[in-house]
């Protein structure tokens, strides 16, 4: 299609049929909504987009988006993701979940999809809990808070998912509020333009299981990063996504570097070197004896 | 008397170049039409350490490696023992040995070694004066067999020339020396060779490969454009050779951080329209074991090679077993459909693995295949005319489809034509979820029944469609072995040589092992009187997973299993084949 007849695609092409099973007043929904928005900001093309995900609450949000999408099994939404973008690099790829689907069972894939560089833009939706088997503390639980799994408070610390993103080679990093609209539609713009692994840690309160007053208490500690803010300092990144008692919002950290597709595309044009690739029977061939 | 096959093993330690020598002669075998097959086994050490080469070189098709060895070259006794209960000599072998060996023969228990021809050979003495080194004493050896039994000496000379070329000229000027020095020494010993030297017709060179490499091959041929995988023993061949060709085809690889994300990522290139395949061994296809559901319940074509090695958990990670059936067959949370292939031999692994791709696009499902380490690992002799098989792609949505896209469309053959990323129209959302015809999740009871409906119902056109086994033996048999896997080439062959005897034996090996092949199960049972099941699985996994299907002649079934660790030999079946004769003969008085 020619850039002139183009039609727009307006936030609503991206709804899909489906009525989410969330909660009345999930944060999922603020992301959800942001995601249309931003998926409009850019004019995706939804067939040529991918949207995947494992198991949990927000685990359930590809199928409210009109693409191509894949809701699969706990903790392996950035492994299909992987799979998708490396057999076609010219897809749009995106991967969401929840803080127990990415940090705890699906932790492991978290690290290496940064470290590739993989042109992919994982949204997680950090809820600080387990929420769709209903209220077990995540690895994102405040120290010593009560859960249905921790009767006398958590014992463990919580993991700063963004601060694991960056020491682990992700090249964009960010952090939302799904009460934040306006803030949180500029940051998935931004992850999906982003050339490279990008990775936003999107706090999304749980009323269910973490009370009605998450959504007070989350606005309340809300501070954007100051406009002079430096996103390819790390030691700067790491300093903000540090701070406690406050939720930074913003891009904390954003370099450019070859993505893993870039990587494998060089050494894809030194390996074929112009050449047509070679038949089943010359690749046979090289089984003759070698002398 | 010449003979037309002989099997060479060698033995010594890591750093005295044992493979370099089982390879050479394998490669000069190949190079002049000669039927080869080389096995190799170490100990548990990376490096260093005791090592064996096992050549067996003949004039005719083989289908086992030799279970007796006629020529035997020992470097270290200290080392022979470690492979005392795998190297049996044969009755009259010729057993060539360091006549300096610090750890005499005497002094350790050498197991079944007994009337042979013992020939102590200054080796490492030969390797001195000769080419100035010990390091040359493969090379020494190479003329000495050359030499003794009658070997291709001028493609070993080519190899020798080959491998030390980029070196300093030097070296394979001693190298050249050593292979001279070699051949002169043989002609002091050569009455001990009588009988054992291999008499031949020159031909054209043969490939020279093995299973784990004309899998991947096999995947290229079929169209595999992306592979995800993680190292594991001993399935890496497949790895190695795809991190090289791979991207000469213009595909994709990645070596993933687990087998989790292997199959995962498997799963995420075929769902976005790329063959994909990954590799691994039994302890890793543990790992997939979950998302092998997710590729049945999302019904995502996946191919995924199981190499088979000794287990449970770590096992005996570099030795063969058919331990795996099981899993493979029911490894699964939920009822989850998928097809289970077995490749018998080297050559069957690239019909298998293209056939597993053709199966996998057309029924959307995860297809496995499962070799095992004996064929995945010994390398043989192929020729290239056999290598070629009909590559089949996926049902995509017509434009009428895409109008109103039902991934999940049910239809009579359960089979729904499967859009991927970038057709317009053809969006939708899958799921590890039960689902309807359009993708939506459901948990209602009645879709639930009629979606497993679907998915199974594949399984029939696979079933009907595609019928792989192979019959060897007699039309009628007294006795007929029902086996699978690697255990067909010595059961193929102790068939053959019992026929040559006049007896009628028969085998059957299926290589399409689910869904079961239950016709051509029940057609050969018909045609035997007593049936001997075969397996290297401690448990009988093959034999109870025939009792699920079938039901054996009672009292004329006989089972003959036990672990992996050895590969089956063709003695250990003409024994079996020998007792049921026997006792069915006995019967037969009985009854008159």
């Amino acid at each position: 299609m020619s850039a002139s007849t183009r039609v727009e695609i307006k936030p609503g092409a991206y709804k899909s049929d489906l009525k989410p099973v969330w909660c009345p007043g999930c944060g999922d929904f603020g992301v959800l909504n942001a995601l249309y928005r931003a998926m409009a900001n850019l004019q995706i093309e939804p067939w040529n987009t991918v949207i995947l995900s494992g198991i949990g609450c927000s685990s359930r949000l590809p199928g409210y988006v009109h693409t191509y999408g894949f809701n699969g099994v706990h903790g392996r939404a950035l492994t299909l993701a992987t799979g998708v973008k490396m057999a076609r690099p010219e897809l749009t790829v995106i991967a969401v979940g929840g803080d127990g689907d990415g940090l705890a069972i699906g932790g492991n894939h978290l690290i290496h999809a940064c470290r590739r560089n993989l042109d992919v833009t994982y949204i997680l939706m950090d809820n600080e809990i387990y929420g769709l088997t209903k209220g077990q503390v995540a690895p994102t639980t405040p120290t010593g808070d009560k859960t249905k799994s921790t009767y006398w408070g958590n014992p463990e610390p919580a993991v700063d998912p963004c601060e694991l993103a960056i020491s682990t080679g992700a090249t964009w990093v960010g952090r939302g509020f799904s009460g934040d609209m306006k803030g949180l539609t500029e940051l998935i713009t931004g992850a999906i333009d982003h050339s490279g692994f990008s990775f936003l840690n999107c706090m999304s309160p749980c009323v269910t299981w973490r009370g009605d007053d998450e959504f007070k208490r989350l606005k309340a500690m809300q501070k954007p990063l100051p406009e002079d803010h430096d996103p390819s300092r790390r030691a700067n990144a790491i300093a903000y996504t540090r701070e406690k008692d406050v939720l930074t919002t913003g891009v904390l950290y954003k370099v450019e570097a070859p993505t893993m597709v870039d990587r494998v595309e060089a050494i894809k044009q030194q390996a074929m070197g112009g050449k047509p690739a070679p038949s089943t029977k010359e690749i046979l061939s090289t089984f003759y004896p070698k002398f | 008397m010449p003979t037309r096959d002989l099997t060479i093993a060698m033995v010594g330690s890591g750093g005295d170049g044992i493979i370099t020598m089982g390879d050479m002669l394998a490669q000069a075998g190949a190079a002049v039409g000669l039927h080869v097959m080389k096995v190799e086994a170490y100990g548990p050490q990376i490096r260093g350490g005791e090592s064996s080469c096992t050549v067996r070189i003949s004039a005719d098709p083989i289908f086992a490696q030799g279970d007796q060895v006629q020529v035997l070259v020992v470097f270290n006794w200290a080392d022979f023992a470690q492979f005392r209960s795998e190297i049996v000599t044969a009755l009259d072998a010729v057993v060539l040995y360091e006549a300096t060996d610090e750890t005499p023969r005497e002094s350790i228990d050498l197991g079944s070694i007994e009337s042979v021809r013992w020939v102590p050979v200054p080796f490492i003495e030969l390797a001195k004066t000769s080419a100035g080194t010990t390091l040359a004493k493969n090379i020494v050896t190479l003329g000495i067999l050359g030499e003794l039994f009658n070997l291709p000496k001028e493609p070993v000379e080519r190899a020798i020339r080959g491998k030390f070329t980029k070196k300093k000229a030097e070296v394979l000027e001693a190298n050249l020396k050593g292979y001279v020095a070699g051949i002169e020494y043989a002609k002091t010993i050569e009455e001990h060779a009588s009988g054992k030297r291999l008499q031949y017709t020159p031909g054209e060179p043969m490939l020279l490969m093995s299973g784990n490499e004309l899998s991947a091959v096999a995947a290229l041929h079929a169209g595999c454009r992306f592979f995800a995988g993680y190292p594991i023993t001993p399935s890496s061949e497949v790895l190695h050779f795809l991190s090289q060709w791979m991207p000469k085809v213009g595909g994709y690889l990645v070596q993933t951080e687990d087998e989790l994300a292997a199959i995962g990522a498997v799963i995420g290139g075929s769902f976005a329209g790329v063959k994909s395949m990954t590799a691994t061994s039994g302890p890793g296809l543990a790992l997939m074991t979950e998302m092998l559901g997710l590729a049945a319940m999302a019904e995502v074509p996946a191919v995924i090679i199981d190499v088979q090695r000794g287990g449970p958990s770590t096992g005996l990670p570099t030795k063969s077993e058919q331990s795996d059936l099981w899993q493979a067959l029911w490894g699964s949370h939920g009822d989850a459909p998928r097809v289970v292939l077995a490749p018998a031999d080297v050559e069957d692994c690239f019909h298998a693995t293209v056939a597993a791709f053709n199966i996998a696009e057309e029924a959307q499902m995860p297809v496995i295949v499962l070799s095992d380490q004996f064929i995945a690992q010994r390398r043989e002799t192929l020729s290239m005319l056999t290598l070629d098989h009909e590559v089949v792609g996926r049902q995509v949505p017509s434009a009428g489809d895409l109008r109103e896209y039902k991934r999940y469309k049910d239809t009579r053959s359960g089979i729904s034509p499967m859009s991927w990323p970038g057709m317009k129209g053809g969006e939708y959302q899958t799921n590890g979820l039960e689902h309807g015809e359009d993708g939506t999740p459901s948990s209602m009871h009645i879709l639930h029944e009629k979606m497993n409906a679907k998915r199974y119902r594949k399984l029939r056109l696979v079933r009907d469609k595609y019928s792989f086994y192979r019959r060897y033996g007699t039309e009628r048999a007294d006795v007929g072995i029902i086996c699978w896997g690697s255990s067909k080439g010595p059961v193929k062959e102790a068939v053959m040589r019992a026929n040559g005897r006049g007896e009628k034996v028969s085998a059957f090996v299926p290589q399409l092992l689910y869904p079961f092949p239950y016709h051509e199960f029940t057609e050969y049972l018909k045609t035997v009187d007593n049936v001997i099941v075969m397996e290297l699985s401690y448990s009988a996994q093959f034999y109870k997973y025939l009792r699920t299907f079938l039901d054996l002649p009672e009292a004329r079934t006989f089972v003959f299993k036990r672990s992996g660790g050895r590969n089956l030999t063709v003695g250990e079946v003409e024994d079996k084949i020998r007792k049921v004769l026997d006792m069915s003969a006995l019967r037969g008085e009985v009854l008159v």
